[in-house]
């Protein structure tokens, strides 16, 4: 494109202006994410200055297959898909539910919508305290319904498997409304007549959703899948604030920050370890990676079937 | 044909609409799920600590106000709160006038290889996380626990730029033109004309990039062990540790945090909205 701010020198100007957001891109993104490789071969510990030395596949040879603490591992590996199944599933079907019902023509609906949204502003400490508080065994509202019921629970400071499910329902109450929101905006680009046609042709509500809203939203479920997957394999901020680093309920991500920083809490103890955690980010990398593909495959291939 | 002359007879006399008395059922029981934990906080910051021992649910019988003066003081709020704007402000008014110096010559072709260095910035979204290479260098420029280091990570966001790029696109071409035949320069150009025409751009990009800053945890958890460099999520969850079983004070202070930031919500939805319909229209 021709360029009007003059020549010689002044041309350098375009250039020379872009450059500090280039650097701060390579030095703080791209190469630290590169160099994650270099680092999982490696035995760098997270103090100054001390000596790092190459150790080949040492870490992941540790990590998969080395005795107790790769069955955590393992575990851990196990409970991410979990975590992903099931705040997939139920957020992407939740949502896709709220958005059909909220693009009626209902009073309202726009207090609805951004009461549900609301929480993505607040990030995982408020969502987490918030609902540390809502959750509160001695005497809370749910605890108290529970009660009502005759029985009781600690939630959070319960057995391991029942704090893992109260975190999948609160990452799925925080998040479900952007779910929501893309599912809008694609509602909102199909066209009203084709609903008066199907409506003239005396189609079922089930019928026209089957027939007309799901195919037409292809482009909205792509994206929701595709984010919902991605974003849930690496997520554990509401770990850290809801139960903290306990044995049973860690996941990848929260493992990766435990042995890569020294977060101790509890019975759970771990050091230093960048170039081991290093590896373990590689492995949760792949991990994303493959079933990221994967679904990205699935989903041009239907995409595909219905345009023709 | 059954079906359409039914369909004609509810809408000539409207008896009772199930589908909307279910619609609203389903949106009131989730409104209740969504605002539960809310009123329970607001409830909660205004007892009392025996009160709340006693009936944790109960509502307020009396406006305990002390909480909040104790939060305030206690959790050291007006000095982490501070922290918080100033990384907040900093890194965002930073990264935004590089992004746009960024954005703009890649729309328009003004630098060599602008397609490529889009792709590099996209690319970024596909790579192994950053953290520990990030750590390790910001330790050995000898940045850690330092306000500096803390803002240095935030300078930095694809999304933003892609937005940017699709958004300066449709700022007409004629006007480099014209302003660079009245003799405006390019650094002029750029900040007096082209950045007032893409505010709602800017204003989506600056609003995403904000949120993500004042709500990070991770990041201050890792590289600040200096209580007065904290940001204020740290030290809710520090005070949380000291007095987690005052949940009244508690409450108090996460109230506090969060009733402003419901506000700023109603005014800023629809740039996150924005930003948000943006990112998935690329994917």
């Amino acid at each position: 494109m021709t360029y009007h701010f003059g020549r010689g020198w002044s041309r350098m100007m375009p250039y020379l202006l872009l450059l500090p957001g280039i650097i701060f891109y390579l030095v703080i993104a791209l190469g630290p994410s590169l160099a994650t490789t270099v680092y999982s071969f490696t035995d760098a510990t997270g103090l100054k200055g001390a000596p790092i030395h190459w150790i080949g596949l040492d870490n992941y040879k540790e990590f998969l297959f080395m005795g107790r603490a790769s069955i955590d591992n393992l575990d851990s590996l196990k409970r991410t898909l979990i975590f992903c199944f099931f705040v997939t599933t139920i957020q992407f079907t939740l949502g896709l539910f709220v958005a059909v019902i909220i693009n009626q023509n209902l009073k309202g609906r726009n207090i609805f919508r951004t009461l549900y949204f609301m929480p993505v502003i607040l990030g995982a400490v408020i969502q987490g305290l918030i609902w540390s508080l809502f959750l509160y065994p001695l005497g809370g509202p749910l605890a108290k319904i529970l009660e009502f019921f005759g029985t009781r629970s600690e939630f959070l400071g319960g057995q391991p498997n029942a704090a893992f499910a109260w975190v999948i329902t609160i990452q799925i109450w925080a998040n479900m409304g952007t779910t929501m929101i893309i599912f809008l905006s694609g509602l909102q680009t199909i066209p009203a007549e084709l609903y008066e046609a199907a409506k003239i042709d005396g189609a079922s509500p089930w019928q026209v959703f089957a027939n007309v809203t799901w195919p037409l939203l292809t482009p909205s479920v792509n994206t929701n899948l595709t984010l919902n997957i991605i974003g849930s394999l690496q997520a554990w901020q509401l770990f850290l604030v809801l139960i903290g680093y306990r044995n049973g309920t860690q996941v990848l991500g929260y493992l990766i920050y435990a042995t890569g920083f020294g977060q101790t809490s509890g019975s759970v103890t771990s050091s230093f370890r960048q170039g081991y955690a290093a590896s373990a980010s590689i492995i949760l990398f792949l991990l994303v990676l493959v079933i990221g593909m994967t679904t990205n495959y699935v989903l041009q291939r239907r995409e595909k079937r219905i345009m023709e | 044909m059954n079906t359409t002359i039914s369909a004609n007879k509810t809408s000539q006399k409207p008896i009772i609409d199930w589908g909307k008395i279910g619609s609203y059922a389903v949106l009131v029981l989730l409104a209740i799920i969504y605002l539960g934990p809310l009123l329970m906080l607001v409830n909660t910051s205004l007892k009392s600590m025996p009160l709340f021992m006693k009936n944790a649910t109960g509502l307020a019988t009396e406006f305990h106000l002390q909480n909040f003066v104790d939060a305030w003081t206690k959790a050291n709020f007006p000095r982490y709160l501070f922290n918080t704007i100033v990384y907040t402000a900093s890194a965002t008014a930073i990264y935004i006038v590089t992004a746009v110096f960024v954005a703009f010559p890649i729309a328009r072709g003004y630098v060599k290889y602008s397609g490529w260095l889009l792709t590099l910035f996209v690319i970024a979204l596909f790579l192994p996380p950053a953290l520990i290479p990030q750590f390790q260098l910001i330790l050995n420029l000898g940045l850690y626990n330092n306000p500096i280091g803390y803002i240095m990570l935030f300078l930095v966001n694809p999304i933003g730029i892609v937005i940017l790029v699709n958004y300066i696109k449709t700022v007409p071409k004629e006007l480099d033109e014209a302003a660079a035949l009245d003799g405006c320069g390019y650094f002029r150009f750029v900040l007096e004309i082209v950045l007032p025409l893409i505010k709602p751009a800017v204003a989506t990009v600056t609003v995403l990039h904000a949120i993500g800053i004042w709500n990070e945890i991770i990041a201050p958890t890792i590289y600040l062990t200096n209580k007065d460099y904290y940001p204020i999520t740290r030290g809710l969850i520090v005070f949380q540790g000291v007095y987690g079983s005052n949940w009244p004070t508690l409450a108090a202070a996460v109230l506090m945090l969060t009733f402003p930031m419901l506000i700023l919500f109603l005014f800023l939805q629809r740039y996150i909205i924005a930003g948000l319909t943006a990112g998935s229209v690329k994917g």
